[in-house]
């Protein structure tokens, strides 16, 4: 029903690989020097989170909350910062309620953006939401979205 | 004897008020053709009816044919032949008699003044036909008559048989204290042996007397002679005193209390014996023929915990076979055969459950023979309140150009009621379908609720619509 998932480990990978599959694109931003103080005391924080049709810039591209199936594929971007360490974190991707896809993604310290893609097909139509978790299953925020025709 | 018991353990009321009612009506026919002839050609008919079952089971065919043929024709015979007597018992009887009113014989007849009336006819040469009756009715004996009713006195004997009443001319049958018909007609005897000073009113009492257990007293006007008539014998009375006591004999023992005795003994014999021919026609029909049938009942699945219910159930009817009489078979009603099962101790999730035959409730008289299926698998759950997420669905064309960059529901959350296993994989309640379509600016929409299973509960005041608030932007170069 949905699309695979695949990793790219920066931007060039992941403009030069055609959007047939899913992609898990890291996005490192880090500032070291500035976040190696007091790295002990912070939590993995979700900064930013959206649903969005492409990424360009590190930026995502026209964020909504309803998707045309003529999409073809629809991205779920994350930014945290601060990320005290290296961690993971899930993508779950929930058609009604149903999970249909589960991505782990790796974030490196200081702060690190990371997405994952839905390739649609017509089936997809519907209420959606991903369920963005820490690597201890805790919510950190949920994105819904619809496809519509 | 465990035959006995397991037949009177089977009794159901219905059962005890059938053979009841039954053997009341037979009781209440004794009563009211007590003493006429229906009722000996009626036990005779029954007597043929048992010959005739017997030669059946003996496998007497010609025999059975024949009682079979002389049954229905009897029947026949007992309207037209007694057609007298039937209607006399029906015009005569009140409600009371019909119902529960149970006749006396002869009670306190005043011998007395029969004896005085019949000696005071006897001065006057007035001639007399008195007919007294015993146990025997008279109806089919007897013809015309004028139905009189009065009190017995020996004036009133004098006066209906003085020359110049009109109903001098035959008999006058006095029961109790009663004259009760006048001018009444007799089967005269065609005995060649008879005196010859016999005259018709001799003859007329002798042919009563040859098909009746009656008494009758005749005073000839010739002579002035009485004679008593009874038991096919005649007794020339030359003694008042002679009279009193023949009459005393005969009825006297009516009135006193072992007369009474004797009659209400006879009545229970009778009773017992309606009862146990009722009970004994009802055993042929229920213990007779045994059916099997098949039932299709629904399970009642019983002492359900609080807040818990059931989801679904592997079975919800059980298939019984069971067996007993036709007519108890026939005779089950919807709510006499039950499947109750106690599901006290089943937990969420699947439970199996063994159905026993002491889950299965019958009718008494009806046998279980077998059943299916013996387990079923119940799925209880309890009902619990989820807080679930309130998301949109929306469906059709946004015109091109435009995007929904975020839509907010209110209320955003609404709590829900219903099974923890349904509940359990649900986070969101979504609305209806709202379309697309003829959305063009950043506006606010009304829509309703769209419960994902049937048995979830809103538990929102009632409430089952939500307001979406949109915001709509032009798709620009990114």
């Amino acid at each position: 029903m949905l699309a695979k998932i695949r990793c790219c480990i920066n931007m060039a990978c992941m403009k030069s690989h055609p959007i047939k599959h899913f992609v898990l694109l890291p996005i490192c931003m880090a500032v070291l020097l500035t976040a190696h103080a007091g790295a002990q005391e912070e939590t993995l924080t979700l900064a930013y989170g959206t649903m969005c049709e492409s990424i360009e810039n590190f930026h995502p591209v026209f964020p909504a909350v309803v998707f045309p199936l003529s999409k073809e594929e629809i991205i779920c971007f994350t930014t945290f910062d601060p990320v005290p360490e290296r961690t993971h974190i899930f993508h779950n991707w929930y058609k009604r309620d149903r999970l249909v896809s589960r991505a782990k993604l790796t974030l490196q310290p200081p702060k690190w953006s990371s997405f994952s893609s839905m390739q649609l097909r017509n089936a997809d139509k519907g209420p959606w939401r991903v369920d963005i978790t820490d690597i201890n299953d805790n919510i950190l925020q949920t994105l819904r979205f619809s496809i519509s025709d | 004897m465990d035959a006995f018991l397991n037949i009177i353990s089977g009794l159901r009321w219905q059962d005890t008020l059938d053979i009841l009612f039954n053997s009341y009506v037979l009781f209440r026919l004794y009563v009211l053709f007590r003493g006429t002839n229906v009722i000996r050609v009626l036990l005779v008919i029954c007597l043929l009816w048992v010959i005739q079952k017997i030669a059946l089971g003996m496998g007497l065919i010609i025999t059975s044919w024949a009682m079979q043929g002389i049954i229905t024709v009897a029947a026949l015979v007992i309207i037209i032949v007694f057609r007298n007597e039937i209607s006399g018992v029906l015009q005569t009887k009140n409600l009371k008699s019909f119902l529960w009113g149970i006749p006396r014989y002869q009670l306190q007849t005043p011998v007395s003044i029969i004896v005085d009336g019949a000696y005071e006819l006897t001065r006057k040469k007035l001639g007399a036909l008195i007919v007294l009756p015993m146990k025997q009715g008279l109806k089919s004996s007897v013809q015309g008559g004028i139905p009189w009713q009065g009190t017995l006195s020996r004036e009133m004997l004098v006066s209906i048989f003085w020359h110049d009443n009109p109903v001098h001319d035959g008999a006058a049958i006095i029961q109790g204290d009663r004259i009760t018909d006048v001018s009444v007609l007799l089967p005269l005897s065609k005995r060649q042996d008879l005196p010859s000073y016999f005259g018709t009113r001799h003859r007329a009492a002798m042919g009563l007397v040859e098909q009746t257990d009656a008494m009758v007293l005749v005073v000839s006007e010739e002579t002035g002679r009485i004679s008593l008539f009874m038991e096919n014998r005649v007794y020339d009375i030359n003694d008042s005193h002679v009279l009193t006591e023949l009459l005393d004999d005969q009825l006297s023992d009516k009135s006193t209390p072992r007369g009474i005795r004797h009659q209400t003994v006879e009545l229970a014999v009778a009773a017992m014996i309606c009862l146990f021919s009722v009970t004994g026609l009802w055993l042929s029909f229920s213990r007779g023929v045994e059916t099997l049938a098949t039932r299709e009942v629904p399970i009642e699945f019983m002492n359900l915990e609080q807040k818990m219910e059931i989801i679904r159930s592997s079975s919800n009817t059980v298939k019984l076979v069971i067996s007993g009489a036709s007519p108890l078979i026939q005779a089950i009603g919807q709510d006499q055969v039950k499947v109750k099962l106690d599901i006290s101790k089943a937990i969420p999730g699947p439970n199996a459950m063994g159905i026993q035959r002491e889950n299965i409730l019958l009718p008494p008289g009806i046998q279980l023979k077998q059943f299916e299926p013996s387990e079923v698998e119940v799925t209880v759950d309890a009902t619990v309140l989820k807080q679930l997420t309130v998301q949109p669905t929306w469906t059709g064309h946004l015109k091109q150009g435009l995007t929904i960059v975020s839509a907010k529901a209110i209320p955003e959350t609404v709590m829900v009621k219903g099974g923890s296993m349904d509940l359990a994989e649900i986070t969101t309640l979504f609305t209806e379908p709202i379309s697309l379509d003829h959305i063009t600016q950043s506006g606010r929409i009304s829509t309703g609720f769209a419960l994902a299973k049937s048995n979830l509960k809103l538990q929102n005041h009632g409430k089952n619509s939500v307001t979406i608030h949109y915001e709509i932007k032009q798709r620009s170069t990114p």
